[in-house]
């Protein structure tokens, strides 16, 4: 499970995707986002997966990327069944299901190259509420521990006679109550404990805190947003009057 | 590594932060298997049992109480290995009663654990583990949180497991915990076995200890100072602590 979390989790590259500005890889990963709701058969969602992939393989997190596409296709296939077993239509369903894996593989390549820090910063940017940046961004850095929670958790019931894997469905989803749990409790007092020991550290006593950090876009960031503007306009335009659409 | 624990035995695992002993603890519990080599717990290969089956012989409890506490009510908690473990409603009963009665948490039966306080939830942990009776009882830094009292309390349940016949294996930093009950010591450094031996030789070897970054305990600490003073030739710790009482 850590091995497939590992697909969600940033960690420090050296990339030249990396460098790139913070504002140019959210940019990336929106229209990358953007083009999988607009497509509309398999091939051209086959494109822009290849797309993502293509940026994974230039920012040196391929195989990151390719975990994400694992953990993301149990959920797939789930979506593919519910579709099928409603619209009896295997190209629509089949579609639905590609599509989702490729709206967690857009935006979980800006999550895995772009730092904490980054994404606070990007956020500010946006003018957005400072204590929401500030939860959103804390969400973000607990991803890691709460994972390692959940190991611990799992161990430990594991060591008291629990079967996780036991029984059919709805009793494999009961057996997960006595991790959800402790997971839920230990993250609730985890926050209470982050809010003392923030405010006891002076945190809101600044109504309006200046940045030490300022992201100014270089040239190589403002011709790569360029392109990708471009690439976006050129790959919706042809997905809508050249290559060939199933979906009306 | 080779170690070899016999039925009955009290071990103490020591060693810094990322040594292995929570590996190697879970590694006799099942929860990892070994990728070479092999685990034998009461003769049966680890590889070739569930966590769920090694259970019902080998007993842990985990750093964080938090980690495992997710019932209603005290009691609840308690029984919940045991119907895991398929006991009948008449023994769940009788011995959720005696845990509670051997940690002194009956009052709380009926309460939330998740309202209990460090010391309490950490009694409830090992109530947990005890009521189903296993042969194995491993104890993960069992003195975090917990007061001086609390702390003698402990080792008196580890004596009295160890006197029951159990094999109770403690992983510790406080040495100063492990002293009075007196284990076979096993000092571990990045993974390996470094030193292994009974507390009362092991923790006079003050390098082997630092080597791997394991105090001393301070009553040995002081003998070893009284030693060289030609005065007071005491014959072990021992020997002090009782000439000091």
């Amino acid at each position: 499970m850590m091995w497939l979390s590992g697909g969600f989790v940033f960690r420090k590259g050296n990339s030249v995707y990396h460098r790139l500005d913070p504002r140019v890889k959210l940019l990336i990963s929106a229209l990358l986002f953007t083009t999988t709701l607009l497509v509309r058969s398999i091939f051209q969602l086959g494109l822009v997966i290849a797309f993502a992939i293509a940026i994974s393989a230039v920012a040196r997190v391929l195989k990151r990327v390719g975990r994400t596409m694992m953990l993301t296709a149990t959920f797939s296939a789930f979506i593919f069944a519910v579709n099928i077993f409603f619209t009896r239509n295997l190209e629509t369903s089949a579609i639905y299901a590609i599509r989702f894996i490729a709206i967690v593989v857009s935006t979980s390549l800006f999550f895995i190259t772009a730092s904490p820090d980054e994404l606070e910063q990007v956020m500010k940017t946006f003018r957005l509420p400072r204590d929401v940046v500030f939860a959103f961004v804390t969400a973000v850095r607990f991803i890691p521990v709460m994972m390692l929670d959940t190991l611990q958790i799992m161990d430990a019931q594991k060591s008291r006679g629990l079967e996780l894997e036991k029984g059919n469905l709805f009793q494999r989803v009961r057996n997960m109550i006595p991790v959800l749990i402790p997971l839920v409790v230990n993250s609730v007092i985890r926050s209470g404990e982050l809010a003392e020991a923030m405010e006891s550290r002076a945190y809101g006593a600044v109504a309006k805190p200046t940045s030490l950090v300022q992201y100014k876009a270089r040239f190589a960031d403002r011709v790569t947003a360029l392109a990708a503007v471009l690439l976006f306009a050129a790959g919706v335009y042809s997905f809508y009057f050249v290559l060939p659409t199933y979906l009306p | 590594m080779n170690l070899k624990v016999e039925q009955g035995e009290t071990v103490a695992i020591v060693g810094e932060n990322g040594a292995g002993k929570t590996t190697l603890v879970k590694h006799v519990t099942g929860l990892l298997k070994p990728t070479s080599g092999v685990v034998r717990v009461k003769g049966v290969e680890t590889t070739k049992a569930s966590t769920a089956q090694l259970s019902r012989s080998v007993g842990v409890a985990f750093q964080n109480p938090d980690h495992q506490l997710f019932s209603e009510s005290v009691y609840e908690e308690i029984a919940f290995a045991l119907r895991n473990f398929g006991f009948s409603p008449q023994l769940v009963e009788k011995r959720v009663t005696w845990g509670l009665e051997l940690f002194g948490l009956e009052e709380y039966r009926e309460s939330s654990p998740l309202v209990l306080s460090g010391g309490e939830k950490k009694r409830l942990t090992l109530a947990c583990i005890l009521a189903w009776d296993p042969d194995v009882v491993i104890l993960d830094e069992p003195t975090v949180g917990q007061d001086a009292i609390q702390k003698e309390r402990l080792a008196g349940t580890i004596k009295l497991l160890g006197a029951a016949g159990k094999t109770v294996v403690v992983v510790s930093h406080d040495i100063e915990f492990l002293w009075p009950i007196q284990p076979r010591v096993v000092v571990m450094k990045s993974g390996r076995i470094v030193a292994d031996g009974p507390a009362s030789t092991l923790m006079l070897q003050k390098d082997v200890l630092e080597g791997a970054r394991v105090s001393q305990p301070e009553l040995v600490t002081f003998y070893q100072e009284l030693s060289r003073r030609p005065e007071a030739p005491f014959v072990d710790p021992s020997e002090a602590e009782r000439w000091l009482k």
